[in-house]
């Protein structure tokens, strides 16, 4: 709460940062050691649990399995090249992979983050009574595990449990939720529902960081509450929201719990339905050299999509 | 900014825990040393303790049983039933793996080619135990050759579950043939929309091959020093063909996936008359469907033409495991769990294992009517069953990629996207592909 207290004077005082940029890093000194006890506990886990399994994964990826002798033989691996990414870059249950996922996030991110923003709007605004019962249930599917959301929803998507499909039989609409074309947009609906709440506290918590100053002065100038919104808070927020697109780039991606729940009882979800569903299944099949390279490009196209975004978002919002 | 920052942080965080799961089973490279004819059969002087891994439910208690009455070699049993090739292939790598371990019949190539195994033939006791097992079983276990590698633990023969009210109700004499079995499938929809002969599960390449077995299909040889291919056979096209059929009639349904909650609610709805199953299965609809008890009969498998072949679908062995330095010992627990009427009579109690061992059929539990099939006999069918299966049916050394490859394609076929003769021809060429990118040599079988 310290926060709010000062956040009119540190709007004032513009030129802060500099002064903290005086504090060095290192130098020496019991402060070296001070400093090292406080990093060790991120960096630790970052090398063992980061950088070692990525530079494992990178190392992998450029290998491939040899085998000597007989039936059933013995295998070794050897440096074999940028076979492995051939053989991804030909694979084609890869792009089919890869061509879903980038139809998922077209449609899902831009609906979620909509939604997220505008019940972001609905919550800062004076209007609204009883916050913080809106503010926690919006939130609370963010608290239910990815996998038991999938869960649950797939009780509610299933013809043979579901009250909703019973419900939807009585007024004569047969929707067959887990369809070839349906089931993409099935797994799309548990991601926003679980994802919603949680962009939509990022971006509540940075609308909550704008001076209360500028509407006052918006207001004088005979701003409506509707251009207060639209052309103070939402440009206001961009950052918040640039991050939050990030993310949910990033958590496309990486698209794997929701699927592989689905999975369980639909089989119009492949084993390779996801560019992660695919790299788990050739993993599956010992071929950790394929999945290490796959692993890679997803990756590759992760960083390039998200850092891409940024900057093309920084450079128009001048942020 | 705080905020931000340590949002991005969690975002990282996420990111190496994704990377760490796709990694947790990377290969170490380098040659893989030691070779099965090594092994030695030495017993061990004084108390010796094995590490035997299972997914069996209630194997704790088999164990301790032994454990009572061998005091000089104790096992150490771990539960693996929630990643349990994960777990074993990790061990592997890691040069933690146990004495014994429990492998399906259909992994036990692919992990041969991961060199898990001691060939455990220099011990009598595991060259005599032969013949105590069900002669399909011991061939997949010793490869068709003279090791010994496993011994087959339990296995699952196939039948048909019947409801014998649904074919009353519609004057049907129980099918004997696919043909017959077919027509009965026409005859019951056609009378209710909303009833179908069984459920087609597209998720299911054990079943699937289960029923191929059936057939004589002959998926895998080897000759000319290669792995011959040949997973779309006459035989294998036959029974795809034939199931197409009924999924374009839409006597059979496409959308339950076997076991699911989903499955017995369309069961108990009376939605479906027939369920082509395995032994162990027999307590799934007695402890699910508990308000059917006495509508439901087992009888054997429809077959093509007139021979009373059968297949086999499920059902594991215990390995022996490369590292193991007990052999004498490993071999000696291994049989005890495996032929010894009191170890298979909890095991069938307990874990709803239905044995391997030709001493285990003959088992009291076995024996008996059981009460929720009418008192019928139901295990004398599976017997029969069990009799009639191939034994020179052989699995893949790529067989789990090639099973999700084939779920993949039939699940596209039964949405209406291509044939499962169609998805057949995908898992030839996925098989012979996924052998490659292993350097296991393989050509398509002639």
């Amino acid at each position: 709460m310290t926060d709010t207290e000062t956040r009119a004077p540190r709007v004032v005082a513009a030129p802060e940062p500099p002064r903290r940029r005086r504090r060095r890093l290192g130098g020496g000194g019991p402060r070296a050691g001070t400093i090292a006890a406080f990093l060790t506990p991120f960096f630790l886990p970052f090398v063992l649990f980061y950088l070692v399994p990525v530079g494992y994964a990178l190392w992998q990826s450029f290998r491939v399995v040899r085998r000597t002798g007989g039936q059933y033989g013995t295998s070794y691996t050897t440096f074999g090249g940028f076979h492995q990414y051939a053989q991804v870059l030909q694979n084609s249950e890869f792009w089919s992979s890869i061509g879903r996922i980038g139809l998922f996030g077209v449609v899902q991110v831009p609906v979620m983050l909509f939604v997220a923003l505008v019940m972001a709007l609905l919550l800062d605004t004076p209007l609204l009574k009883i916050k913080a019962f809106f503010r926690i249930s919006a939130f609370l599917p963010y608290a239910v595990p990815g996998v038991i959301a999938a869960i649950m929803w797939s009780y509610l998507y299933s013809p043979q449990l579901s009250p909703v499909v019973d419900l939807l039989g009585h007024l004569g609409l047969h929707p067959d939720f887990l369809g070839p074309g349906a089931v993409l947009w099935s797994a799309a609906n548990v991601s926003t529902w679980l994802w919603t709440g949680y962009n939509m506290l990022i971006m509540y918590s940075a609308l909550q960081a704008i001076p209360q100053e500028l509407y006052e002065a918006a207001k004088l100038d005979g701003a409506s509450n509707w251009a207060i919104a639209w052309r103070i808070k939402v440009p206001i927020i961009a950052p918040s929201i640039v991050l939050t697109t990030v993310f949910s780039i990033i958590g496309t991606l990486q698209l794997y719990a929701e699927p592989a729940v689905l999975r369980q009882i639909s089989s119009n979800i492949s084993s390779t339905f996801t560019p992660n569903m695919l790299a788990y299944t050739v993993a599956s099949g010992n071929n950790y050299q394929q999945a290490a390279a796959i692993s890679v490009v997803i990756a590759l196209i992760t960083f390039v999509l998200s850092f891409g975004f940024m900057r093309l978002t920084s450079k128009r919002a001048g942020l | 900014m705080r905020n931000t920052a340590s949002r991005v942080r969690l975002a990282a965080a996420v990111t190496a825990v994704a990377s760490i799961a796709v990694l947790a089973g990377c290969s170490s490279s380098g040659h893989s040393d030691g070779t099965s004819a090594a092994a030695s059969c030495a017993p061990a002087k004084g108390k010796v303790t094995l590490q035997y891994w299972n997914t069996v439910p209630g194997m704790d208690k088999v164990v301790a049983l032994w454990n009572q009455q061998n005091p000089n070699i104790q096992v150490q049993m771990k539960n693996i039933s929630n990643d349990q090739y994960g777990t074993i292939s990790n061990a592997l790598k890691a040069g933690t793996a146990p004495d014994l371990a429990q492998v399906g019949y259909d992994e036990l190539p692919n992990l041969r080619t991961q060199n898990a195994f001691v060939d455990a033939s220099a011990c009598d006791a595991a060259t005599a135990a032969k013949s105590k097992f069900v002669p399909w079983t011991w061939s997949q276990t010793s490869f068709g050759g003279t090791g010994v590698f496993a011994f087959p633990q339990d296995t699952g023969p196939m039948a048909l579950y019947v409801r014998s009210d649904i074919f009353a109700k519609y004057h049907l004499p129980v099918p004997k043939t696919w043909d017959e079995y077919a027509a009965d499938a026409q005859k019951m929809h056609a009378a209710d929309k909303n009833l179908t002969m069984t459920f087609f599960d597209p998720n299911n390449a054990e079943w699937f091959n289960g029923l191929l077995w059936q057939n004589s299909a002959k998926m895998y040889a080897y000759s000319n020093d290669k792995w011959q291919v040949s997973v779309d056979s006459a035989q294998s096209k036959q029974v795809a063909d034939y199931w197409q059929k009924l999924i374009d009639a839409k006597t059979v349904r496409t959308d339950l996936a076997n076991g699911s909650t989903q499955m017995y609610a369309a069961y108990q709805k009376d939605q479906i008359a027939s369920y082509v199953g395995a032994a162990w299965g027999y307590s799934m609809f007695r402890d699910n469907l508990p308000s059917q008890a006495g509508k439901w009969s087992i009888v054997p498998m429809p077959t093509w033409g007139t021979n009373a072949a059968s297949g086999d679908w499920g059902g594991s062995t215990v390995a022996f495991m490369k590292g193991s330095t007990h052999l004498y010992e490993s071999v000696k627990f291994n049989s005890w769990l495996n032929t010894d009427p009191q170890a298979l009579a909890l095991e069938n109690k307990l874990g709803g294992l239905y044995p391997a061992a030709t001493a285990g059929l003959q088992l009291p539990s076995l024996s008996q009517g059981v009460p929720y099939y009418n008192n019928e006999k139901i295990f004398d069918v599976f017997a029969e069953s069990s009799r009639n299966i191939d034994t020179s049916f052989a699995w893949g050394p790529t067989q789990k990629t090639v099973n999700l490859s084939l779920q993949d394609a039939m699940a596209k076929a039964a949405a209406g996207n291509g044939t499962l003769t169609g998805a057949l021809s995908t898992s030839q060429a996925t098989a012979l592909k996924s052998m490659k990118d292993l350097a296991i040599p393989a050509e398509a079988g002639k």
